[in-house]
């Protein structure tokens, strides 16, 4: 059907057999997804944000479902970097070895902490293919999304960081201002940047007149913030040179058609496979089906192929 | 911790789907692997089909599982948009859960074992009821609901072996006019245990856990949150622990030693 397209990419050096990689937060750290699916398939997965020092996270509850989309407010529970590594550290070095690329994803409050969270990845984590750092979680009240809100904001971290690691970094942007802060993260050295992340949203209980959410604003994900994202990717592929990882509401091949002709050079599956597990390979399978349809040998050759 | 999920994707036909008291459904599905892999007190999310702007699942316990027959039996309340949608569902429609989810009911112990139901939280103690009438206890059950007209569960904790079934209603249309406390506390009057198990809304199982406390007894609650995905992938169920932090409603949980949750 489809074997005569190559699908291998290369996400700033994170070289992936094919372009199919998880949104942080939606995957667990993978293994969890063993039970419905061969997690090795995937091209990448990205793990949980993971800081340096554990973290509770945020009250419940953290989920509201809204039409065609869901709101998180999680606020990066994780165990810290080498709770990470001791509860999955071998099934993560374990995938390395089966073909699917690892990106660790990093979360700090401050520079302080995003060095330490890279500076134990580096120690910790050496399988790992690549690193993600999230400057871009609205649902954290230290850091977080404030740490990428301006360009020269975005640049610090990305300066902070450069120096600790020579591996592939990813940067996770927020939904605004993309082209600018795409920019200035590539100056300062990213590999790749990812976006977006979820979009800042409220949800409000007329009854009770409190948010639906432990926090007053939560994150928007899933299908209908589709073309959204699309519109950030193709804005921010045209601003900067180095590759872009697309997300946002992909449900199917055809959305992750869209992302790769708006410039994404590989696509992460998020929402989607909280409520159907197995989507990220079925999505592969109709993407390689729709590169097939577009008479190519090498899915590269659609990389920002839109017309217009 | 274990990286390998028991938890898949199974398909399953609906076998009936009946209204069995006011807006209390039963459905009966087909899934061989499913229905024997099921413990009591796990349970599964539903892929409701009908609506694509509804995209999440429905997380629902069990109150049987035929291993040989192939069948599940669920009963539930048409409480929000996915259970009305699941409720239109006809004999041979199909559709998938994931499961089985979670970590079910300790049954292990001799003792005379209580267990205490509110409304729609009877199902997963029906099948509480079961498991530890057949490890050799001896079990009564209280269940409590809203009024005569939307109580289920009676006949079925009869069936499944229990002793005695006390029922409380709000309105006082049927057994005792009050809450299933009142009922909790004419039973440990009269019985020792050592053992409670509950399953209900979140003040209910609080008020039980409080006088398992008091009198010393083990308690053991079924808790119900915003079930997102159902296997740990996203985070989302959280339940406040009373040592600090959080527990995974769907992993660590659903049931859990209610002296550790912060109620």
């Amino acid at each position: 059907m489809s074997d005569s397209v190559s699908m291998a990419v290369d996400l700033g050096g994170i070289r992936m057999k094919n372009p199919i990689n998880t949104a942080s937060g939606t995957f667990g750290n993978g293994w969890q997804f063993e039970g419905f699916f061969d997690v090795s398939t995937l091209g990448a997965i990205t793990t949980k944000g993971c800081s340096a020092e554990p973290w509770d996270g945020n009250p419940a509850p953290r989920m509201v479902e809204r039409t065609s989309a869901i709101m998180n407010s999680v606020g990066l529970q994780n165990p810290g970097v080498a709770g990470l590594v001791e509860s999955c550290g071998d099934y993560l070095k374990g995938l390395e070895g089966r073909g699917c690329r690892v990106i660790c994803q990093v979360a700090g409050h401050s520079l302080e902490e995003y060095a330490r969270a890279v500076e134990l990845l580096e120690e910790l984590a050496p399988f790992a293919s690549g690193l993600e750092l999230n400057i871009s979680c609205p649902n954290v009240s230290q850091g977080g999304a404030a740490m990428g809100a301006t360009p020269a904001a975005a640049a610090e971290v990305m300066r902070t960081v450069r120096p600790l690691t020579s591996r592939p970094v990813v940067v996770k942007m927020a939904p605004h201002d993309v082209a600018e802060i795409g920019r200035a993260l590539e100056s300062e050295g990213a590999d790749a940047l990812s976006l977006i992340n979820t979009i800042p949203a409220m949800a409000i209980d007329v009854r009770t007149r409190k948010s639906r959410l432990s926090r007053p604003t939560a994150g928007l994900s899933g299908p209908a913030i589709h073309p959204i994202a699309v519109r950030m990717v193709w804005e921010c592929a045209r601003a900067v040179s180095i590759p872009i990882c697309g997300i946002g509401g992909i449900e199917s091949g055809e959305d992750a058609a869209e992302m790769i002709l708006a410039g994404a050079t590989a696509v992460s599956v998020g929402t989607a496979s909280l409520h159907d597990p197995t989507a990220a390979p079925r999505i592969l399978a109709e993407l390689e089906e729709w590169a097939a349809s577009q008479g190519v040998s090498d899915i590269n050759e659609l990389i920002g192929a839109v017309q217009c | 911790m274990t990286h390998v999920s028991s938890v898949s994707l199974h398909r399953f036909e609906v076998v009936s789907n009946e209204e069995v008291a006011d807006g209390v459904f039963r459905l009966v599905l087909s899934s061989p692997d499913l229905a024997r892999a099921l413990r009591p007190g796990q349970f599964m999310n539903f892929e409701v089909p009908g609506d694509a702007s509804h995209i999440l699942r429905i997380p629902l316990s069990f109150a049987s599982a035929d291993a040989e027959k192939g069948t599940v039996e669920v009963l539930y309340a048409t409480v929000g948009e996915g259970t009305r949608r699941l409720s239109l569902m006809r004999p041979h429609d199909a559709s998938t859960v994931v499961g089985p989810c979670g970590n079910g009911w300790s049954v292990d112990g001799g003792g005379r074992a209580l267990l205490v139901a509110g409304g729609i939280g009877a199902p997963p103690v029906v099948a509480a009821a079961r498991a530890l009438v057949g490890a050799g206890r001896t079990v009564d059950v209280v269940l409590g609901s809203r009024s005569a007209s939307t109580l289920w569960g009676r006949e079925a904790a009869l069936e499944a072996g229990a002793d005695e079934v006390l029922v409380t209603t709000d309105d006082g249309s049927a057994g005792i006019h009050g809450l299933v406390t009142v009922a909790v506390d004419e039973l440990m009057g009269r019985h020792d245990y050592d053992l409670v198990c509950t399953c209900g809304p979140n003040v209910m199982m609080a008020a039980v856990a409080r006088v398992c406390e008091d009198a010393g007894i083990a308690c053991q609650a079924s808790l119900e949150r915003m079930m997102t995905c159902g296997f740990g992938a996203c985070n989302t169920c959280n339940v406040q622990m009373r040592a600090g932090g959080y527990k995974a409603c769907c992993t660590d949980g659903p049931v859990f030693d209610a002296r550790e949750v912060l109620w």
